[in-house]
């Protein structure tokens, strides 16, 4: 009898690059590109960047929120349009705002696990292109005739078509199960916490001079390929100022206490982003020097149906059990990467952390997390100034944090992204 | 000398179609010496990605390799329709199309787009003539495209064409990709090409022009293949040659064959049974 194999210890996965094309405002310039385009785009940007070309990789994970039925193998179909050889396997995931991300951990885990050496990790979204189904009642209706075995069962099926099917079905930026848009929720949230329209304010100015610099000093050179006559996120303000985002009229929440407003809130956004992972013995074979190590992630959910927690406070509650299991306190980062959704989700968050109620109520925590120092974070601005095309995040964030660690020449940052369905994944890059 | 006929904008083809509709029984030996062309042309990114998406392109922020021939065949349609332009504009046959991508270009660059004809030579069936079509980006060439068009008439039996390459590489080559092509697909094509010519439209319009239905744009089924073809061609530096055999009769089922060898390619679109050939496609580099 052959001995049984033994299990192989996880390996350190390099975070080697990444490539994005430049994010644009919906129904701009992308407005009619689809999430394939965008995809293999990106994807070839991140091939030619590396020298990719013919290079078969142990897989591809991305995804798109907002997803047309068709392209129900969306990521293996994009593989094929790429310069990378098709004998790489691909397959889709989607986990909202989280998708890009997720996909990097699942990409690292195999390569941790020794079941591949190198993979890319991505994710698109079209808020233009967005998919619209036929009527609900019209579905049934059609389904019902299709069922039929003769002519007259599909003729009384038929019969039951009413004007009012004409209306499409058009996808609702809201969850499922409250009825109440995002924005909707954080504003919820953003004053049980009562965070400030000033606060957050600053917070989306300094998102868009900060994102403005980084393009100024040439950071964004290898992490952005132009796309169709875009160059950088055409929803970037570098003039941005706290007095000009105090002009602007709220549009979530209610009365005196609305302090969400256009400016401190991610306008929908079209964009593609793609990060290649690798083993250490695969970045050197291929003479690639990573940026950064991978090094642990976490998911986490809360029930926010019932108004028990905020639908995007689950980054909160991911970040202590990735700490805890890290042996690491909240300060002992370099860099903060906390997605910008709204404003107020990262002040939110930060506030959680602080609060020694929520930390030992809700966090089961002797202690608060603390407060971090907020110097080091989104230090190459986020969502707020880039736009936010829900699965594209989790990859601009990974790749510029991996380039900042490097450029730093070492440290450690935090990456949390909050997402729909109340839940929230986080990550550790070290350099 | 040369005349020089320089364009603002695009020619209206539909125009063009009208008046050489009524004009017939050209003659003469000679080619006018004209060269039309258009300056600072841009890519509309709409018409880019309609086109992209009919013919199977990923939008990746280069131009296809047969986009430049839809910016150059307006000018074409306006060189053929010149008064002294010695073969009849309707009916003329596209034969065989070569391109030359010298190198890619993204959808931001300016173009210079200039078309001539040469080399009018008899045709087994006719005669034919070569359409010159040359892209250029501030005075580089990037993009070359010659498109033999076949005017039907006396036969010259004695003739000698370009004959597509031995289909020998094509024998082990049993699989490859399968279109169904829909009645409209003529009519989705020239929506996004312009390229409105009756015969693509619609079997009663192609009726009395000789075609019992209408028939695929050859450049449709070209630019498929090569869309096909994609990621294993290169981006530069690429020579890709088209002979269009029988038409494709809308709506039809046809497949794509290739035989794949270092540096080149050799297709084969057939009906899907492999009796009728529509066209070879020879790509190297």
């Amino acid at each position: 009898m052959a001995s049984k194999t033994s299990p192989r210890a996880p390996r350190r996965v390099a975070v080697l690059g990444g490539n994005r094309i430049p994010f644009a405002r919906a129904h701009g310039t992308y407005a009619k590109a689809s999430n394939q385009d965008m995809l293999t785009a990106s994807i070839d940007g991140l091939v030619a960047r590396y020298g990719l070309a013919g290079e078969r990789l142990g897989e591809v994970v991305a995804g798109a929120v907002l997803k047309h039925s068709r392209d129900f193998n969306l990521t293996r179909e994009t593989v094929l349009g790429t310069r990378l050889d098709p004998t790489t396997p691909a397959y889709d995931i989607q986990q909202a705002c989280g998708t890009g991300l997720e996909a990097a951990i699942l990409v690292a885990n195999k390569i941790a696990l020794g079941q591949i050496d190198a993979g890319i990790a991505g994710g698109v979204d079209s808020a233009s292109d967005a998919p619209i189904a036929v009527n609900e009642g019209l579905r049934q209706t059609l389904l019902a005739a299709n069922r039929a075995r003769s002519a007259a069962d599909r003729a009384k099926a038929l019969a039951g078509l009413r004007p009012s099917h004409l209306v499409p079905a058009i996808p609702e930026n809201v969850e499922p199960r409250t009825g109440l848009s995002m924005g909707e929720h954080m504003a919820l949230t953003a004053a049980q916490w009562g965070i400030t329209r000033e606060a957050q304010d600053e917070l989306a100015a300094a998102s868009h001079q900060k994102l403005a610099a980084a393009y100024e000093r040439g950071f964004q050179d290898d992490l952005v390929t132009p796309y169709l006559g875009v160059a950088r996120d055409n929803n970037l303000r570098p003039d941005s100022s706290v007095e000009k985002l105090a002009k602007l009229k709220p549009v979530f929440g209610k009365g005196e206490g609305a302090t969400m407003t256009a400016g401190n809130s991610t306008p929908l956004t079209d964009g593609a982003s793609a990060v290649l992972l690798a083993s250490e013995e695969w970045a050197e074979e291929h003479r690639l020097t990573p940026l950064a190590w991978f090094v642990d992630a976490e998911t986490a959910a809360v029930d926010y149906v019932h108004g028990d927690e905020g639908l995007l406070m689950a980054p909160a509650y991911a970040v202590p059990r990735l700490l805890a299991r890290n042996g690491l306190s909240l300060q002992d980062f370099d860099y903060y990467e906390i997605h910008e959704a709204f404003a107020a989700t990262v002040l939110t968050t930060l506030k959680a952390w602080e609060d020694p109620d929520f930390c030992k109520g809700r966090l089961g925590l002797d202690a608060p997390l603390g407060s971090i120092d907020r110097s080091k974070l989104n230090v190459n601005g986020s969502s707020l100034a880039a736009g936010h095309p829900f699965a594209a995040t989790g990859g601009r964030i990974i790749a510029s944090l991996a380039k900042q660690l490097k450029e730093a020449g070492g440290g450690r940052g935090l990456i949390s992204i909050c997402a729909a369905g109340g839940q929230g994944v986080v990550a550790i890059l070290e350099a | 000398m040369t005349k020089e006929i320089t364009l603002e904008g695009p020619p209206d083809l539909r125009r063009i179609y009208a008046t050489a509709a009524l004009r017939r029984g050209r003659s003469g030996d000679t080619l006018p010496d004209v060269r039309v062309s258009r300056a600072g042309v841009r890519v509309d990114l709409d018409d880019l990605v309609a086109y992209s998406h009919v013919c199977r392109f990923p939008v990746d922020g280069t131009l296809p390799v047969t986009y430049a021939h839809l910016l150059a065949f307006p000018l074409q349609m306006s060189v053929m329709s010149d008064d002294r332009f010695p073969l009849p504009l309707m009916g003329a046959v596209h034969v065989e199309n070569r391109i030359e991508v010298v190198r890619p270009v993204t959808t931001d660059e300016v173009l210079d787009v200039a078309v001539r004809a040469e080399g009018l030579r008899p045709h087994r069936r006719g005669r034919q003539v070569d359409l010159v079509s040359e892209v250029e980006v501030r005075g580089e060439l990037v993009w070359r495209g010659v498109s033999t068009y076949l005017s039907r008439g006396q036969e010259h039996p004695d003739a000698t064409a370009s004959e597509p390459p031995s289909q020998e590489a094509l024998e082990s080559v049993t699989a490859g990709p399968l279109w169904r092509l829909g009645e409209g697909t003529g009519r989705e094509y020239a929506a996004v090409s312009g390229d409105w010519n009756p015969i693509h439209v619609h079997a009663l319009t192609a009726r009395p022009l000789g075609f019992p239905t209408a028939i695929a744009h050859g450049m449709y089924s070209y630019a498929r293949a090569l869309a096909s073809l994609g990621p294993r061609l290169p981006e530069g530096g690429l020579s890709s040659r088209v002979w269009f055999r029988k038409p494709v009769r809308l709506p039809s089922t046809v497949r794509l064959r290739t035989a794949f060898e270092t540096r080149r390619t050799l297709s084969v679109l057939e009906n899907a049974k492999g009796q009728v050939e529509h066209a070879v496609v020879e790509n190297t580099w």
